[in-house]
């Protein structure tokens, strides 16, 4: 199990949000946190999640890079207190 | 003008010919101005069936197609259709109606969150919130739906807002899309991989088709003289009569295919996707190659199987880029032998109609121009083994979703995207009954469709398995109270025959390929016919089973 920190821009638009958990839950990644604020323009959310899953963290980036509404996103390092987290849930 | 108007006039300028689809009280307004549109509305009689024609237009003219549908059950009638789509990358545009924005949310007659439900299932949707962005989200749904990867895009729409009067300037210029090539690294560090190859195989899945790369294809095969097996979908993508064809690939492919691929030292992935089942238990797949994966969609690269060698772009360029020649001969021979030694068997014991014999000589009689729609099922597997295909866009299967009904609807789509071709529906008796229905609508547009329906008193795939893997157990598969569908056909206005012995087949044939509106030749075959040969649940492709007496 492995965590994943990710940095989003998303377009403010309908559905934009649930589209970006829909794809999350879909390709079998758990929520750990999720916050989204909206750019002062207005027209986007700058979205921080964090995610946990067994499978390889690129396979989840390509699939929400490729949503119309998602114009950037990045890996972010996890915390220490994050990496804790991954290592306590591999029984260390 | 009205929404409704802005709508219909900016599906005419997005090229739409064909809108298929069934009225209702919220689309009402689109209907209205589709009256006075050059548009061609197909009155289907399930929203379902406008949906899968639409899929089938699109595959067979390559071009967006366009279903309609009302609010509430007209449109979660089509999502089966439009996830048939997204699961085959189609592109498609789906219309729905909203109930009027005042009521959204109140639980409203005919009121259901269609954009919600197919958020999975679409490649993009778009809720209108007012008329006059009408126009720019048609051209962005077109857009979306054709480039790239394709898919299906969803556009929602109140009913208040398609009857709004708004202004709207049409001349704005359209953005465009281009597919990217590939990079300079990624082609030189795959065309390291296949010189270092002594046993390459082309993997060709449904991509090839869709990035028009058929030629590309041919250049690419004959220039390096690598052997090519295809997915369900990818048949046709290099002629299936071509010499380095091997045939299909995975639970029911060829022999010389999946020996091939399991003895392979480099899989050239050419717009497929690994899918389970082509590739069989994953972890026994190609348990010797390194991998080059040629894809227009980066999330394909190295999803279910890592790429030394990912290309991303656009599969054209990257298929000219690669095509040098290559020093392979002795494995192209042994590819040649295995395929030698391994051919089809028609000589069936029986006087009963054989299904892969039957398949094989219409497959000769109906040419190489003509179009097969495929239900689901052992009829689709038989077809995709024994019907000669020169392009992917004559197939049309559902190959991801697998969805039972859709073979009709799809012909019907395919039939009005070329009038004059001859398409075919072969179906069986399970799916036919999914959009039976549609019998009617062949009848009102006199579609000379031509539906060879199997019948085997069963859900045949099912009841293979039960008997394969389930040590017999049968278990809601017998269908011996079938109507009969050539009187069903009759009473629906379609000419029809019944076909019970292999003597009969030549004639059979001779009487479909002659009618000159729809027609149905009700085929019975025996109904323990099975698929072979078959890889089992969890076994890998080294590991097929052939045809056993049980």
């Amino acid at each position: 199990m492995s965590i994943l920190k990710l940095q989003m821009r998303v377009r403010h638009a309908e559905g934009a949000l649930v589209r970006v958990l829909s794809v999350t839950r879909r390709r079998r990644f758990d929520l750990l946190h999720l916050a989204a604020d909206a750019t002062p323009d207005g027209a986007f959310l700058d979205v921080q999640m964090t995610v946990q899953a067994e499978r390889a963290g690129h396979t989840l980036i390509s699939q929400l890079a490729k949503l119309e509404d998602v114009s950037e996103v990045e890996i972010l390092e996890p915390t220490d207190a994050e990496r804790g987290v991954q290592l306590a849930g591999q029984g260390a | 003008m009205k929404g409704a108007q802005f709508l219909v006039k900016a599906l005419e300028r997005e090229g739409v010919e064909v809108i298929f689809g069934y009225p209702g009280g919220a689309i009402m307004p689109v209907y209205d101005a589709l009256i006075d549109s050059k548009i061609r509305h197909i009155l289907v009689r399930h929203e379902q069936a406008a949906a899968l024609a639409a899929d089938g237009y699109a595959r067979a003219s390559g071009k967006v197609g366009v279903c309609m549908a009302t609010s509430g059950p007209g449109a979660t009638n089509l999502v089966t259709g439009i996830a048939n789509a997204y699961m085959d990358s189609v592109p498609v545009v789906a219309i729905t109606g909203q109930v009027a924005t005042s009521l959204m949310g109140t639980d409203a007659f005919q009121e259901v969150d269609i954009f919600g439900i197919t958020l999975p299932v679409v490649k993009h949707s778009f809720l209108v919130r007012t008329a006059a962005e009408l126009p720019e989200i048609v051209h962005e749904a077109f857009r979306i739906a054709r480039s790239g990867r394709p898919g299906p895009v969803l556009i929602d729409l109140p009913k208040d807002i398609a009857n709004t009067v708004a202004e709207y300037e049409f001349d704005r210029a359209s953005k465009s899309e281009t597919t990217p090539a590939p990079s300079h690294q990624s082609i030189a560090y795959a065309k390291q991989l296949l010189r270092a190859s002594e046993r390459p195989v082309a993997y060709v899945g449904g991509g090839v088709g869709m990035a028009k790369a058929i030629d590309e294809l041919k250049l690419f095969v004959e220039t390096t003289q690598i052997p090519v097996v295809a997915t369900l979908k990818g048949l046709g993508s290099i002629p299936t009569r071509h010499e380095l064809a091997l045939g299909m690939m995975g639970m029911h492919g060829t022999k010389a295919a999946n020996h091939a691929v399991q003895e392979s030292d480099l899989l050239v992935c050419i717009g497929a996707r690994f899918d389970d089942r082509a590739t069989g238990r994953l972890n026994g797949f190609a348990p010797h190659a390194k991998v080059i994966h040629l894809d227009v969609d980066p999330a394909e690269i190295s999803k279910l199987r890592h790429a030394e060698a990912p290309v991303t772009g656009n599969l054209r360029d990257s298929l000219k880029a690669l095509a040098a020649p290559l020093d392979i001969e002795p494995w192209r021979r042994k590819c040649l032998a295995m395929k030698e030694s391994n051919v089809w068997n028609y000589d069936a014991p029986g006087t009963e109609v054989y299904a892969p014999d039957f398949l094989k000589r219409l497959s000769e009689r109906a040419g190489e121009n003509c179009i097969v729609a495929c239900d689901v099922g052992q009829h689709q597997m038989w077809v995709a083994q024994h019907f000669h295909f020169t392009s992917p866009a004559q197939h049309l299967t559902s190959g991801g979703l697998g969805t039972m009904g859709f073979g009709l609807p799809a012909a019907i789509g395919a039939q009005f995207a070329f009038p004059d071709a001859t398409v075919i529906n072969v179906s069986g008796d399970g799916s036919i009954m999914m959009n039976l229905q549609e019998f009617a609508t062949l009848r009102r547009y006199e579609l000379p469709i031509k539906i060879v329906l199997f019948d085997n008193s069963a859900l045949g795939m099912v009841r293979q398995w039960q008997e394969l893997f389930h040590d017999r157990r049968y278990s809601e598969v017998d269908l011996s109270d079938n109507p009969d569908f050539a009187l069903v056909a009759q009473s629906m206005g379609l000419a029809s025959f019944r076909v019970d012995r292999r003597s009969e087949v030549d004639s059979a044939i001779d009487q479909l390929m002659a009618a000159r509106g729809p027609v149905l030749a009700h085929v019975i075959i025996h109904q323990e016919a099975n698929v072979w040969p078959i890889v089992g649940p969890g076994k890998s492709n080294s590991e097929m089973m052939d045809e056993v007496a049980l």
